[in-house]
């Protein structure tokens, strides 16, 4: 078990360099210079070379690579840092420590000052919105799979569908449509700042509704074909033959072997909630981490990049970690030792 | 005559009273000169608007004011590109002077300027018993050091742009780039172009006269910042303006709160809030509408439709001369042929375009880049649309079959590719088949002034010749079409060194039909700026370069 876990461990490390260099390469392709966006349309040519020079955004690719690598681990100064450029660009944390994620040249702050807080926000709105995925999903998909072609299973599944196939920025145009101008009971954005009557609370409910109007049905429809299959086997009719309840056949015997399969894709939405929110931000102009990135890679800021693919790539192989280990609790039989 | 600031203010006045001159050419220049606004609005007949509309008792006491605008970074207030970074900064840091909405040009920090009569030499003195937030008092080397810091090119200001030409050169470093042409930079012309007279008074000693100096003092960046502080700003940044900047976090909001001991109008308000509500159109809606800020930066024709039937939302207007242009750079084919030139804007249907990419929200322009609102428009007959002529003018030029080109844009303002799209349909029926290639923002400014056909979007300028010298004369930074006719150079010189109203106007009538019949633009129209606002809030006006003044805002409980 603990040898599996450093493999994995092993693994991350390696898809977190294969996944940096990746990116940092196409980046090299984004259109326009950092130096141009900063000074804007009608700074000179010379402003910005000056600018590109200070930023050292003319040195070769891998060089840059390297330093960036240098200053994540804590081997090298941030060259930026150094007051000799004139940026004036400052990090309270010090130019060298291990973890520095570099400078920011969109928000002209260090990365880790900007990106925790809209990875909070944004873990706020997931966490909230999971919360509901998981109990919402998990009645439609037993309820619909217990008795497959009933009724009720034809119903939810109908429904299921259909919302699942309504994208994140019709929903919300409707929603807001209703809830905010019709019948004016909810704020119709979520800047997460005190204003007027509207308290952060309220400000949460309609993005996370979109989050789960558009995803629990896809969750609920994986639920459901695993509970007809489970509902299939011998050892549901036995348990139904020797006189169980329903209750207690579905409680006892179904329902853990029907979550085997829907627990990685239930995992799976973790990834989904973290960087695939980002129209649901942008409608409710919520502060969060998808935004974030889009403005980012827009900008071209690499620093700010690199570090929300380090934290993405990390959340995806974490899930993958933990859906391996808790697959290996619901299922003796890919137990490793 | 020595009762006037300036020599050629009699002769103004002259010209107003034998209605050789308008009345609001007549303000214009006469401010411009050093006339206060007060008294040349007294000699036009009327009172300062200005003064007029900020009634200290009548204004609502408290409450706050919450705008929805992009939060972008703000840390070098020089350089600032956008007007949204600087309607932040604008509320801690002052102008020395101000261009209100009717586009006067007033002293602000300055107690009032004074020009040469030959437009060289400026002498600008401070309002004395100005202090700084620190309680310093605002002194002639503060001044010095702001004006010097810009015309630095390490700085980035775009104000160094506007400086170029009479108090910045450009000159050769010596060195060679990799091309092997030799590298240019820019410096003031001389140690004494800047020069500090006594504690409150400095004097721009420049060599070319310059009758837009007030104005290019307001050009946004051109924020007059401590000192001590380096050109850095941030949150307890000192300054001389209303408010202090108490939070801010870039793409989120910013919090800004009153001072009580401002030297100026107001402030009214208990705190001035600004909410980032994102590149989303909706989202601006939905907040209006839930209230949950009070008004917006910035409303386009659309977003204003959609918010036609929220009964506590007032609309704002403002006449401009932002403009967006299709220009054609003149060293590349077919565009190097003025009759292809004439052509494309004799295809170009004006009032349809405003009414396809404007809604309706903006005026017809003439091709020549100077604005019914500017104080040396000259009116020529606008150019009608003539399919038939057009074809002949591309026949003889040799294109019988017209020719295909592709035109270069953005997504974003919407208006522009609207604009573009409606463009591009005009010009398909005299046989010019005009592919779109519209660039992300940041792309596009790469290109923008390379391409051999593309769009452009120009900011307000208050005046005509301002523009026209940035963009149309030879070897100009921003000459995007690469547009160079010494005719018309010539005559450019000459008025903005013509005070005479009469001559400059035949002068600029000569400049303005070349732009038409031979320059590289087709321009379909001027636009009107909008915004919308809570109608609880009071003392607010559109501004054309939408600047805000949170000082002269109140809101209503």
């Amino acid at each position: 078990m603990l040898r599996f876990i450093a493999g994995r461990l092993v693994l991350l490390f390696v898809t977190l360099l294969a996944a940096s260099v990746v990116v940092f390469s196409i980046s090299e392709f984004s259109p326009g210079s950092v130096a141009r966006k900063s000074l804007g349309p009608y700074a000179s040519q010379e402003q910005v070379e000056s600018l590109t020079k200070r930023l050292k955004a003319d040195d070769p690719l891998p060089l840059r690579y390297v330093r960036w690598l240098g200053v994540l681990a804590g081997v090298i100064d941030d060259p930026l840092q150094d007051p000799a450029t004139g940026l004036d660009f400052h990090d309270p944390r010090g130019s060298r420590y291990f973890g520095n994620l570099g400078y920011s040249t969109l928000y002209k702050m260090p990365v880790n000052d900007v990106i925790w807080d809209r990875l909070g926000n944004t873990a706020i709105l997931a966490g909230l919105a999971f919360a509901f995925i998981i109990p919402l999903s998990m009645i439609f998909g037993v309820l619909s799979g217990m008795r497959e072609g009933s009724k009720t299973d034809r119903t939810l599944s109908t429904l299921s569908i259909v919302l699942t196939s309504i994208p994140e920025f019709a929903s919300s145009v409707f929603l807001v449509t209703l809830f905010v101008i019709l019948l004016p009971l909810l704020p119709g954005t979520s800047p997460l700042t005190e204003s007027g009557q509207w308290s952060m609370a309220s400000q949460l409910i309609l993005p996370v509704a979109v989050l789960v109007i558009y995803d629990f049905g896809y969750v609920a429809r994986m639920i459901r074909i695993s509970m007809v299959e489970v509902m299939e086997k011998p050892y549901i009719r036995t348990a139904i033959l020797k006189g169980l309840s329903p209750r207690r056949v579905i409680m006892r015997h179904a329902l853990r072997n029907a979550m085997i399969a829907p627990f990685t894709v239930l995992l799976l939405q973790v990834n989904f909630l973290v960087s695939g929110v980002v129209v649901t931000e942008l409608v409710f102009a919520y502060p969060g981490f998808g935004r974030m990135l889009l403005e980012a890679s827009l900008f071209g800021d690499i620093t700010l990049i690199e570090a929300a693919t380090l934290i993405t790539v990390t959340v995806a192989v974490v899930t993958q970690l933990l859906g391996d280990i808790g697959y290996m609790l619901l299922n003796p039989q890919v137990r490793i030792d | 005559m020595s009762d006037f600031p300036h020599a050629k203010i009699p002769q103004l006045i002259q010209d107003l009273k034998s209605g050789k001159m308008h009345r609001r050419e007549f303000l214009r220049f006469a401010t411009l000169l050093g006339l206060s606004a007060t008294a040349a609005y007294g000699l036009a007949g009327g009172s300062d608007p200005l003064i007029g509309s900020a009634r200290a008792e009548e204004m609502p006491k408290g409450g706050t004011i919450r705008i929805g605008m992009r939060c972008q970074e703000i840390k070098n207030p020089h350089a600032s590109d956008f007007v949204e970074r600087t309607n932040v900064i604008r509320q801690v840091c002052e102008y020395l002077t101000i261009t209100g909405q009717d586009n006067i040009t007033r002293p602000y920090l300055l107690e009032k300027w004074e020009a040469s009569d030959d437009l060289k030499t400026w002498t600008i003195t401070l309002r004395s018993g100005i202090k700084w937030h620190d309680g310093r008092p605002l002194t002639a080397d503060d001044v010095v050091w702001n004006l010097k810091r810009v015309s630095d090119p390490a700085t980035g200001s775009s104000v160094l742009g506007l400086f170029t030409g009479y108090l910045v050169e450009n000159y050769e470093t010596g060195e060679k780039d990799d091309a092997g042409k030799p590298k240019t930079s820019s410096r003031l012309w001389s140690d004494k172009a800047i020069e500090k007279v006594d504690d409150l008074t400095v004097r721009l000693n420049c060599f070319a006269p310059q009758i837009g100096v007030p104005e290019h003092l307001f050009h946004y960046p051109m924020f007059i910042l401590d000192p001590k502080e380096n050109g850095v700003f941030g949150v307890g940044s000192n300054g001389t303006g209303p408010f202090d900047l108490t939070e801010y976090t870039v793409g989120k909001s910013g919090k800004l709160t009153p001072r009580k001991d401002y030297w100026g109008d107001g402030p009214y308000i208990d705190a001035l809030e600004f909410t980032d509500l994102g590149d989303n159109p909706s989202a601006a809606i939905s907040a209006m509408a839930s209230k949950q800020v009070d008004g917006l930066h910035e409303a386009d024709a659309l977003q204003i439709n959609a918010m036609k039937g929220f009964d506590h939302v007032a609309v704002y207007d403002a006449v401009t001369a932002q403009t967006g242009v299709a220009r054609m750079r003149q060293d590349n084919k077919p565009f190097d042929n003025p009759k292809v030139r004439l052509a494309m804007k004799l295809a170009c249907d004006r009032a349809k375009t405003v009414g396809a990419s404007l809604m309706g929200r903006g005026i017809v322009a003439e091709d020549h880049h100077v604005a019914p609102i500017h104080p040396e428009y000259a009116k020529l007959p606008t150019v009608e649309r003539n399919v038939e002529e057009a074809k002949k003018l591309l026949a003889e030029a040799g294109f019988p079959d017209g020719f295909d080109t592709e035109i270069v844009t953005r997504p974003d303002p919407a208006w522009e590719i609207n604009a573009v799209q409606a463009l591009v349909e005009q010009f398909k029926e005299i046989g010019v088949r005009a592919t779109i290639k519209s660039l992300p923002g940041s792309q596009y400014w790469d290109v923008w002034d390379k391409v051999p056909f593309s769009f452009t979007g120009w900011g307000h300028r208050p005046l005509g010749v301002m523009v026209l010298a940035l963009a149309y004369r030879t070897g100009a930074v921003w000459n995007e079409s690469g547009y160079s006719n010494p005719e018309f150079d010539k005559l450019l010189t000459e008025a903005e060194g013509t005070l005479d109203v009469e001559k400059r106007r035949a002068i600029m009538d000569k400049i303005e039909t070349i732009l038409q019949q031979d320059g590289p633009i087709v321009q379909p129209f001027w636009r009107t700026t909008s915004t919308v606002m809570d109608k609880r809030v009071k003392g607010f006006q559109q501004h054309p370069s939408q600047y805000l003044f949170a000082n002269q805002l109140a809101i209503t409980a």
